[in-house]
């Protein structure tokens, strides 16, 4: 049983509001990454679960219990920092016997759980090691290994892959999952890295400014985006934002802009009457624009500013008017810089928000 | 609390509203016991050291305290030192005080003096031995280093006789570049650990603007390092101004007395007489100190000696 | 360039270090006297320390105010200090860091004054004070326990410094580690055994060597608040040095005996070598242009 939730959490640091009633629930044996950038207020409440921090205000609940003064001894946690935190001075089998040694106990049930723990992420090999002698990946296993050998019931993992290179981020990325699955220990991942909270999270909350923005699957952030920020921080190259005018013509729904005219999905055209003539922000994902080099084929037309390969694909920023768009082209494109270009938007892959809330209208 | 060994998979149940409550109850009690034992524990044994202050300063304003813990009786006379030209001795024949202000004007030169030649001095060599690179680099430091352990009282006798064919006993001069160059090797290692907190950019970027290595030292480097400067100087004032064994060793002139002197005479001849008096002059004595100390504590706890091993 | 900056650092420290050292070494050859006559006596001196009837009184009064002051005071209390302030808020801690410090920096004759007050063996000192308060009789603590009354004025001086550093130190483990360690289960003594005591090892190894030669060396204090009395009860190995050349004007025989201290001089900077970092402390310039 893992089952958390987060009341109307806020925790404040003399004058600055580190986070402000953030309302969550964590399901048992469910994965969710606090997302945002640095400053976002993720770290803080990720120590405010594990008992280092105390709330300000609102209420930390363990199976409907709260338990915002329990210290982190008795909070049946494991932790894994950004830094590890693996004690230079003990070996491997000692960092992770550290735990039960505090609970003082017999030393062939250490042996057994420390061991036990060790094969979970593979490291029974360098028992002897010290910190120091051990790579990124390794450090990384250990301090796993430490996180898990109490049994806790609730895992905390504080940007645990940033420190690694982008290879092994992968691999490692698949292995958390996995031992995650295999144990149904309910985790909270900590991450600025919208990829690794997509690939891993069974749900992502992203914070901004210690304020929740949206709560949801992996395909909900990236489908149905509550807000700008939202939209903007899933997704890479990030989502093109153009300022643009509602228009009706002939019943037709279109978002007019510098130099582009992009008509709305039908659907959305209840949703857009009343703001007929007003101004909107027009959200377009750069894989979901189709670039043209053959001329007066698309509607929008603009000229190749750069041209970036990235292998498999590549990034092409166009400019129409004074605005730049990036959209992403298949490998094969043969655009070059300086040479006009047409884009073709599918009408149900456009986003709108309120260029003054930021949210998104439909 | 319950400590069942459960296989992996099979996770245990959270503890229930009363367990909890009496765990934070427990934990709370707990902090605030620390909390409270540390303050206490604090206070009784800084007291041995707040309470002779308290009354060094109390009685230097009081006409009696030696029945009591609490001074009695307002007065200005302890400090009759200051306006009483060539105040007399109680006892013994040696004579006189010297004039107070001559003693200040003498402890000012030695304070002043030894700050000025260590400044210039350790500037000097901590910026060089910091940003440049020669033979014999390691071996410098590690001699430097080496001074630093090398105790001030083997030299005490060897000193003296070289002052003395020197012809430098008895003055002020003589006993300056002692001290000076004593807290040298102290005062080189805090500035190079200065210059070397200054990041290279800085100094590559001013190269590549145009400067020589030397303006770049004292257009970019000196006012980086000025916290430093501020530091050292400070500590070598003080290390002139409340010197007892050096000038004790080498001025034998009355005329040359500096504070330290001056006290230990008065301790000499109204020790068990006039504590009013004696702790007038300490006070006296303490102020450029106190004032040092109230400025500065907060940096002066920051400064340490090179790095120690991680 | 060399010569401008590194010439005044160096013809000092040779005119004042180097020198003074090679003329105790000469010194310590002859049998010059308070009248600065004198001739040379081989090793006369060096066998004579073995003659001394007063050295193995000194050595004593040494070995036990440096132990008792070192473990009490300079590091013992050092490090209590230090931790004990690091754990309370740091406004409050930096307070009474500061009263720590303030022995250190009072004018060394100040500080002794307050001594000589403390211990007069009259009614009027403070101790006696206190004392008639519990109708007891008046106490000369010098003669009473010689001992302790050396090792308190050298350890309320010498706390400071280890605290200094210590505070530094403990500081500067990273935060990551105590926050581990209490999600680990670790009380806050347990945190201090088993994880800031272990990571500050090579800077309590530091103070432990600086200290023990400071007060190897020390002996201004001493001399202010009990010089060396009575008879030789307070004298410790460089007061003697200090009464015997300076005070006697015995400097072949005191040269003698300041260079043993020579020796532990050599040691503790050897010591400073294996301890202080010095492969950082020696990293190449970055930049190679003159």
């Amino acid at each position: 049983m893992g089952r958390i939730v987060l009341d109307k959490l806020g925790k404040r640091f003399g004058v600055v509001e580190a986070l402000r009633d953030l309302n969550l629930e964590i399901a048992d044996a469910e994965l969710i990454a606090l997302l945002g950038p640095s400053g976002c207020g993720k770290t803080t409440t990720l120590l405010m679960l594990a008992g280092i921090y105390k709330p300000t205000s609102g209420q930390i609940l363990f199976d409907g219990v709260a338990v915002n003064d329990l210290p982190p001894q008795d909070r049946h946690i494991g932790m894994v920092f950004q830094s590890y935190a693996l004690y230079p001075h003990m070996t491997v089998f000692d960092n992770i016997a550290f735990p039960l040694r505090l609970l003082r106990r017999p030393v062939d049930e250490i042996q057994r759980r420390v061991l036990e723990a060790a094969a979970l992420v593979q490291i029974e090999a360098l028992m002897d090691r010290r910190p120091s002698q051990l790579s990124g990946g390794q450090q990384q296993r250990t301090a796993l290994a430490r996180a898990l050998v109490k049994q806790p019931t609730l895992l905390l993992l504080d940007e645990p892959l940033s420190n690694l290179d982008a290879k092994l981020r992968v691999l490692m990325r698949a292995e958390i999952k996995h031992l995650q699955r295999r144990l149904g220990i309910t985790t909270i991942l900590v991450t600025h890295d919208q990829v690794e909270a997509m690939t891993m999270a069974d749900r992502i909350a992203v914070l901004r400014d210690g304020l929740l923005q949206q709560v949801g699957t992996p395909d909900d952030l990236y489908y149905r985006p509550a807000n700008t920020f939202v939209a903007g921080f899933i997704g890479s190259p990030p989502m093109n934002f153009i300022p643009a005018q509602v228009e009706t013509t002939d019943g037709q729904v279109a978002f007019a802009a510098e130099g582009m005219r992009l008509p709305a999905a039908e659907w959305t055209a209840p949703h857009l009457a009343r703001r007929r003539g007003g101004p909107v922000l027009v959200g377009v994902r750069p894989e979901d624009i189709r670039l043209s080099l053959v001329p007066g084929e698309s509607a929008v037309q603009g000229r190749i500013l750069d041209v970036e390969p990235l292998g498999r694909e590549l990034v092409v920023a166009v400019t129409v008017g004074r605005q730049v768009v990036v959209a992403i082209a298949e490998h094969g494109f043969a655009g070059k810089p300086d040479q006009p270009v047409g884009m073709f938007v599918p009408p149900e892959r456009i986003y709108v928000f309120d260029p003054t809330t930021e949210s998104a209208i439909v | 609390m319950e400590q069942v060994t459960i296989p992996a998979g099979q996770l245990r149940r959270w503890r229930t509203p009363q367990e909890v409550a009496a765990l934070a109850q427990r934990a709370r009690r707990r902090e605030v016991l620390t909390q409270t034992m540390i303050y206490v524990l604090l206070t009784l044994i800084s007291l041995p050291i707040v309470v002779p202050y308290l009354w060094l300063v109390a009685a230097a304003f009081s006409e009696r305290v030696s029945y009591g813990i609490i001074p009695s009786g307002f007065t200005l006379n302890n400090w009759r030192f200051l306006w009483v030209a060539n105040l007399g001795f109680v006892s013994g024949t040696a004579g006189r005080l010297p004039n107070i202000w001559q003693v200040v004007a003498n402890s000012l030169v030695l304070a002043v003096g030894t700050a000025a030649i260590v400044v210039v001095v350790s500037t000097l060599a901590g910026y060089f031995i910091s940003r440049h690179g020669f033979s014999r680099r390691a071996g410098f430091l590690k001699g430097a280093l080496a001074l630093q352990a090398f105790p001030g009282i083997t030299l005490l006798v060897a000193l003296f006789i070289l002052l003395r064919s020197l012809n430098l006993l008895n003055s002020m001069l003589g006993v300056i570049l002692v001290i000076a160059a004593l807290h040298l090797p102290f005062a080189l290692f805090v500035m190079k650990g200065f210059f070397d907190g200054i990041p290279w950019d800085i100094e590559m970027s001013a190269l590549i603007d145009g400067a020589s290595r030397l303006r770049a030292w004292y257009t970019v480097l000196l006012p980086q390092a000025r916290n430093g400067i501020a530091a050292v100087a400070m500590f070598s004032f003080l290390w002139g101004w409340t010197d007892y064994i050096y000038v004790l060793t080498f001025v034998l002139r009355r005329s040359s007395w500096t504070m330290a002197l001056y006290l230990n005479s008065v301790i000499g001849e109204y020790r068990f007489a006039d504590y009013g008096l004696m702790a007038a002059v300490g006070v006296f004595y303490m102020i450029p100190s106190l004032l040092f100390f109230l400025f500065t504590q907060r940096q002066l706890l920051q400064i340490t000696l090179g790095g120690t091993k991680a | 360039m060399l010569l401008l900056f590194l010439g005044p650092f160096v013809l000092l420290t040779v005119l004042f270090f180097v020198m003074p050292a090679i003329i105790t070494a000469f010194l310590a050859l002859t049998n010059l006297d308070a009248a600065f006559q004198g001739t040379y006596v081989g090793l006369d001196n060096f066998r004579g320390l073995f003659a001394d009837p007063l050295l193995p009184r000194v050595l004593l009064n040494t070995v036990v105010y440096v132990f008792f002051t070192l473990i009490c005071f300079n590091t013992g209390l050092g490090l209590v200090l230090a931790l004990l302030t690091t754990h309370i808020p740091d406004r409050v801690g930096t307070v009474f860091r500061a009263i720590w410090l303030l022995p250190r920096l009072t004018p060394m004759v100040v500080y002794g004054l307050l001594w000589l007050w403390f211990v007069d063996p009259t009614k009027y000192g403070m101790l006696n004070t206190a004392r008639s308060w519990f109708g007891l009789a008046p106490l000369d603590l010098i003669s009473a326990s010689p001992w302790l009354v050396i090792v308190l004025v050298n350890g309320f001086i010498g706390a400071s410094l280890g605290m200094v550093i210590l505070t530094s130190a403990i500081k500067s483990v990273p935060e990551d580690y105590v926050r581990a360690a209490r999600v680990d289960g670790a009380s806050s003594l347990a945190i201090v055994r088993h994880v800031i005591l272990p990571l500050i090892r090579w800077p309590l190894t530091f103070v432990l060597v600086n200290q023990t030669l400071a007060l190897l060396t020390s002996y201004e204090y001493i001399l202010l608040v009990t010089g060396g009395g009575p008879f030789y009860d307070t004298t410790v190995y460089a007061l003697y040095v200090f009464r015997r050349a300076i005070q006697n004007g015995d400097y072949g025989y005191g040269a003698a005996l300041a260079f043993i201290l020579v020796v532990v001089g050599a040691v503790a900077a050897l010591s400073y070598w294996r301890l202080l970092n010095f492969e950082r402390m020696i990293s190449a310039p970055k930049i190679e242009a003159d």
